[in-house]
């Protein structure tokens, strides 16, 4: 889709090499810098870590490399990992079918499905960039459609799970074969067999492929059917690696993928491109987010340093591509290789300095480390060291409480605190930020704050794998997906790490304590009750939620459903409507049902964007006999409480809940939270109650236009 | 006025992808006002009209890029960033218009960056905008961690008019900006050059029109109309959500396609994705009234789209089966 300006035949023909040698520096320089900001970031084992993460994303795009050869696109990938995803448990589950066969009927989709955008771009003759546009709602819709949303498959079998989370003997995860065999099959269709140049060709014009004698249908139905079918793999791999099936599987996973291709050098535009590339590329894309982790820096910069090196280093061969191409004019055909050589020289010298220089950034790392190594015992080595010879009763396998309990009181080195948001970006786990960072402070504790930044349930299972790679000292996470989560959490205890859950839970097995700010239940109670009371014990309401696939969401209605059926039969539940997480979605939402549903006479709103977006709708509709209730922060919403459109808001002190959780951490390695404890020192609030494996926040508030104003989070 | 029977065919048959959507719409308008008359409430229209506002200034950009065959998937991003850029400017005490004015100054900037590097640099526009995308996305994020602007002035919301006057104000600059760019595609030599550019920007050049600076143009314009759309839209809340943009250039790109504009550049007019928006716009709350399950929203929408688009193909199939066919498989 560019504007050829200056059209010259000879301008497309360039050595696919080129932006694989800016992208070898670029990975060098990544390497380099990461060896030396980043904690365990120069080890083996994190290299394989990176190869587990980048696996279905890796498959991804090397599938997508012969589609975007041949001038095409598939924007759909993402989706059919969720839809595959849900089929397979389906026909497992419901179905009763043993789980190779639903695989292999997973896999079968996948080549339909496949098929489908082929038939659609070649019989139809309709753009790609359209039809999988239309085949990325279909299909995500079609997943969501056939669960609910709602439902999520679980419980798989280990043979299966190892899959995604097993290591082969040598530490290799056991998805490294798959990629391995993957790439080779691309490499070799793209680079060895006949296929690979007629691709090419396509790409460049399909109309002269077709007057050459090639099938260009068949060849392009062939690499979308390619590229369906390895969606249903990357989604069998996502699956056994998460531990659960859900209809947000792969979300936003086209996008890396394209971005990895397009960053190996593969021309958008079709004609140009390499299965290598492809893998430099993703290895690059999945260098940065692991070093960012490792370093504990921002996981954003990831996004912007990604699309800065995709700018940089196409400009650059770019800029290459001009100069050949000039030369080409001044001096006749033969001048080009010698351009190309000559710039390739260039090129091969900028290569080394960087190696040479990252070497020598590894070395003194190394060095630093040695350094440190001789100054005291690494946490590990001192679990090792000292986990034998401690006898204080603690379960084996545990680190050593003494060991961290004489760290805490001597004060030698910091503990690190590694605690993880559901999402970052939301103004709820701001708060808690900024409670946890005044109880790091007051303690001396260096506080890592990290969490995804999109929507994928997959990002948080990395964000722990590298915080075990990187060995922090306690690891407390906001459990987004129980079950996926639960087995990462369990490795990190296995290697010795605290493991404190806060917001949500993950299996009781897989944490040593639970810091509860309330219960689903008692929030979901707690908003029934509010409705029944605004409600008068009888009407209709209606329920705005973030999407329909989100665990805590569903959770939530499941409480005040509950509540509902037993308590207040008279109340009835006219719709629930997702707004994305989105104020404005949610205003659009409120103010159709206000329309749709003239008899509801409250909203509530179970997402904190969409409470003052709800509470906007009946203010500019004019409803005064609707009010607005549901779970936000008090900030966003004293306008609309002192307006009296938004009768109440419900949510615990969410900076208490951060503060709460540092102390937490801090209380589990000095010894003064354990089992069998019945409460614990936590600062400003005084003595906390435990209950079991619980640490208890109290009650949820109750934010009125009374007290509202007391609160500023 | 009696137009000849040939001529009214001819006006049929340019338009008629157009004129199968206007039927597709009027069917389901139709269909509503049978099934669920509540639905033809004023309010509720009105509703429509205004939500739609943004997305319809949006959609007329995007409508060049893709005539002048290119693309811009950082719309979302730049329309976050333009909303949260408004809404600190007004905090910080600047006057509303020259926020807004600010906010449409910044969209053009991007935009004229993003124009450069596709028109004069020369790389593909769906790299240069897929990197945009996530830089902006992801700065913003850094820099606001997703906190919305609150404790806005009461001049923010509806630029300090009543709720009619700034609704009203709101739709009529959308479908100011409409008849605008929409006169301006049609009968200058600035909009013929758009399509120029995009059937063939080679014989463009020829022809003695400057493909690069048409492109520069283009992408300028989306972004000013980004930023414009942002203000359109976040005056309408009294606080700015950091997050608003997100999606938004997949469905402006599906309305714009859904308009008959073709993704290859050089053909379709703006009256199609006119349609297509307020298509888009209403099946939502359509589907509400109609008491669907939320679930199946997103099948639906596509399953409209991949229909629209291959009728509309089919048709175009059969009216080009005398003509020969284009050479060139986008």
């Amino acid at each position: 889709m560019t504007v050829p300006t200056r059209p010259q035949p000879a301008s497309r023909r360039t050595s696919p090499l080129t932006q694989e040698y800016v992208l070898l520096g670029v990975i060098a320089a990544e390497i380099a810098f990461f060896a030396v900001v980043g904690e365990n970031f120069f080890t083996a084992a994190n290299a394989f870590e990176i190869i587990r993460l980048g696996t279905e994303v890796g498959l991804l795009a090397l599938a997508l490399t012969p589609v975007i050869i041949a001038g095409g696109i598939d924007l759909s990938v993402g989706s059919l990992m969720g839809l595959s995803a849900v089929v397979l448990g389906l026909l497992w589950r419901d179905g009763r079918w043993p789980l190779p066969l639903a695989a292999l009927a997973t896999l079968g989709l996948g080549w339909l499905a496949g098929w489908c955008n082929g038939w659609l771009v070649t019989r139809l003759k309709l753009p790609p960039l359209i039809v999988t546009l239309g085949t990325f709602s279909l299909f995500r819709g079609l997943a969501e459609g056939l669960t609910g949303g709602v439902e999520t498959f679980t419980a798989f079998p280990a043979s299966f799970l190892f899959l995604g989370q097993g290591y082969l003997p040598g530490g290799i995860p056991a998805q490294f074969p798959l990629l391995v065999l993957a790439a080779a099959g691309v490499a070799w269709m793209l680079h060895r067999a006949p296929l690979g140049q007629e691709l090419i060709a396509i790409g460049l014009a399909p109309e002269g492929a077709r007057f050459a004698g090639i099938d260009v249908a068949g060849r392009l139905r062939w690499v979308y059917t390619l590229c369906g079918l390895s969606a249903s793999i990357a989604a069998l791999v996502y699956v056994a690696h998460l531990g659960q099936a859900k209809a947000d599987a792969g979300t936003g996973y086209e996008l890396m993928a394209i971005t990895a291709v397009v960053l190996g050098g593969t021309s958008i535009t079709g004609g140009q491109g390499s299965a290598g590339g492809t893998l430099l590329g993703l290895a690059a894309i999945a260098t940065v987010q692991n070093g960012l982790r490792l370093a504990a820096w921002p996981a954003e910069l990831a996004g912007i340093l990604i699309g800065g090196v995709l700018l940089v280093t196409m400009t650059l061969s770019r800029l290459r591509l001009q100069l050949g191409g000039r030369s080409l004019a001044a001096e006749g055909g033969g001048a080009l290789a010698r351009e190309l050589w000559h710039v390739s020289n260039g090129q091969v010298a900028a290569l080394c300095g960087t190696i040479l220089l990252a070497a020598l950034l590894v070395a003194l790392s190394q060095q630093r480390l040695a350094r440190e190594l001789a100054r005291g015992p690494a946490p590990a080595v001192g679990n090792l060291a000292q986990g034998g010879a401690s006898a204080d009763g603690l379960k084996s396998g545990a680190p050593s409480a003494a060991a961290l309990g004489a760290r805490v009181a001597a004060g030698s080195r910091p503990l690190v605190v590694a605690m993880m948001p559901k999402s970052k970006g939301n103004a709820y786990f701001i708060a808690c930020r900024r409670g946890a960072e005044e109880a790091a402070a007051e303690l001396g504790i260096e506080l890592i704050w990290d969490g995804p930044t999109e929507t994928d349930p997959a990002k948080q299972n990395e964000i722990v794998e590298a915080w075990i790679t990187r060995g922090v000292d306690v690891i407390a996470v906001a459990v987004e997906n129980r079950q996926g989560l639960s087995s990462v959490l369990r490795k990190a205890r296995q290697r010795g790490i605290r493991v404190l859950t806060w917001d949500a839970d993950a299996e009781a097995d897989a944490r040593d304590f639970l810091v509860n700010q309330a219960t689903p239940e008692g929030i979901g109670t707690s908003l029934m009750d509010q409705a029944a009371r605004v409600l008068g014990g009888a009407g209709e309401f209606a329920i705005i939620t973030a999407s329909l696939t989100a665990a805590n969401q569903i959770e939530w209605q499941k409480h005040i459903e509950a509540r509902r059926a037993a308590r207040y039969p008279q109340i009835r539940l006219a719709t629930v409507r997702p707004c994305d997480d989105l104020q404005g979605r949610a205003f659009e939402e409120a103010t159709t049902i206000l329309r749709a549903y003239p008899q509801v006479k409250l909203i509530m709103a179970i997402c904190s964007p969409a409470v003052p977006g709800a509470a906007e709708a009946v203010k500019q509709a004019r409803r005064d006999d609707v009010k607005v209730i549901g779970l936000g922060l008090p900030n966003d919403n004293k306008p609309y409480v002192h307006a009296g459109i938004t009768d109440c808001v419900i949510l615990w002190n969410t900076m208490d809940l951060g503060y709460l959780t540092v102390w937490a951490a801090r209380n589990l390695c000095a010894g003064t939270l354990r089992p069998g404890v019945t409460e614990m020192p936590a600062g400003r609030l005084g003595r906390v109650a435990v209950a079991q494996d619980q640490v208890l926040l109290g009650q949820p508030l109750v934010f009125t236009r009374e007290n509202i104003d007391q609160y500023d989070f | 006025m009696a137009v000849p029977e040939k001529h009214r065919h001819r006006w049929l048959v340019r338009y008629r992808h157009e004129v199968a959507l206007g039927v597709g719409y009027l069917l389901l308008l139709v269909w509503l006002a049978v099934w669920r008359p509540a639905f033809f409430q004023p309010a509720q229209l009105q509703a429509v009209l205004v939500s739609a506002a943004p997305m319809l200034v949006v959609c007329v950009g995007m409508t060049l890029v893709i005539l002048a065959r290119q693309i811009d998937i950082a719309v979302g991003s730049l329309f976050s960033v333009c909303g949260v850029a408004v809404g600190l400017l007004a905090r910080g005490g600047w006057p509303m218009p020259l926020a807004g004015l600010a906010a449409v100054g910044l969209g053009t900037a991007v935009g004229a960056f993003q124009g450069w590097l596709v028109a004069y640099v020369g790389l593909p526009a769906i790299v240069v905008t897929l990197a945009m995308m996530v830089i902006l996305r992801e700065g913003l994020r850094w820099w606001r961690q997703g906190e919305f602007v609150r404790d806005l002035p009461t001049d923010f919301q509806w630029f300090g008019f009543s709720q009619e006057q700034g609704q009203l104000a709101l739709v009529a600059i959308a479908l100011g900006c409409f008849v605008l760019v929409a006169c301006g595609l049609r009968w200058l030599a600035a909009g013929r050059a758009v399509y120029a550019t995009g059937g063939d920007p080679h014989a463009a050049f020829l022809a003695g029109m400057r493909p690069r600076r048409v492109t520069l143009a283009v992408f300028s314009l989306l972004g000013g109309l980004t930023g414009l759309a942002a203000v359109l839209h976040t005056v309408r809340f009294a606080m700015v959500d950091p997050a608003a943009g997100q999606g938004l250039e997949l469905q402006a790109i599906a309305a714009v396609v859904l308009g008959g504009v073709a993704i290859s550049g050089g053909r379709g007019t703006l009256v199609g994705p006119l349609l297509g928006v307020f298509l888009l716009a209403t099946l939502k709350p359509a589907l509400v009234f109609l008491g669907a399950a939320a679930h199946w929203d997103k099948a639906l929408q596509g399953a409209i789209i991949l229909a629209a688009v291959a009728a509309s193909r089919l048709q175009t199939s059969h009216a080009a089966a005398a003509t020969p066919a284009r050479g060139r498989q986008p």
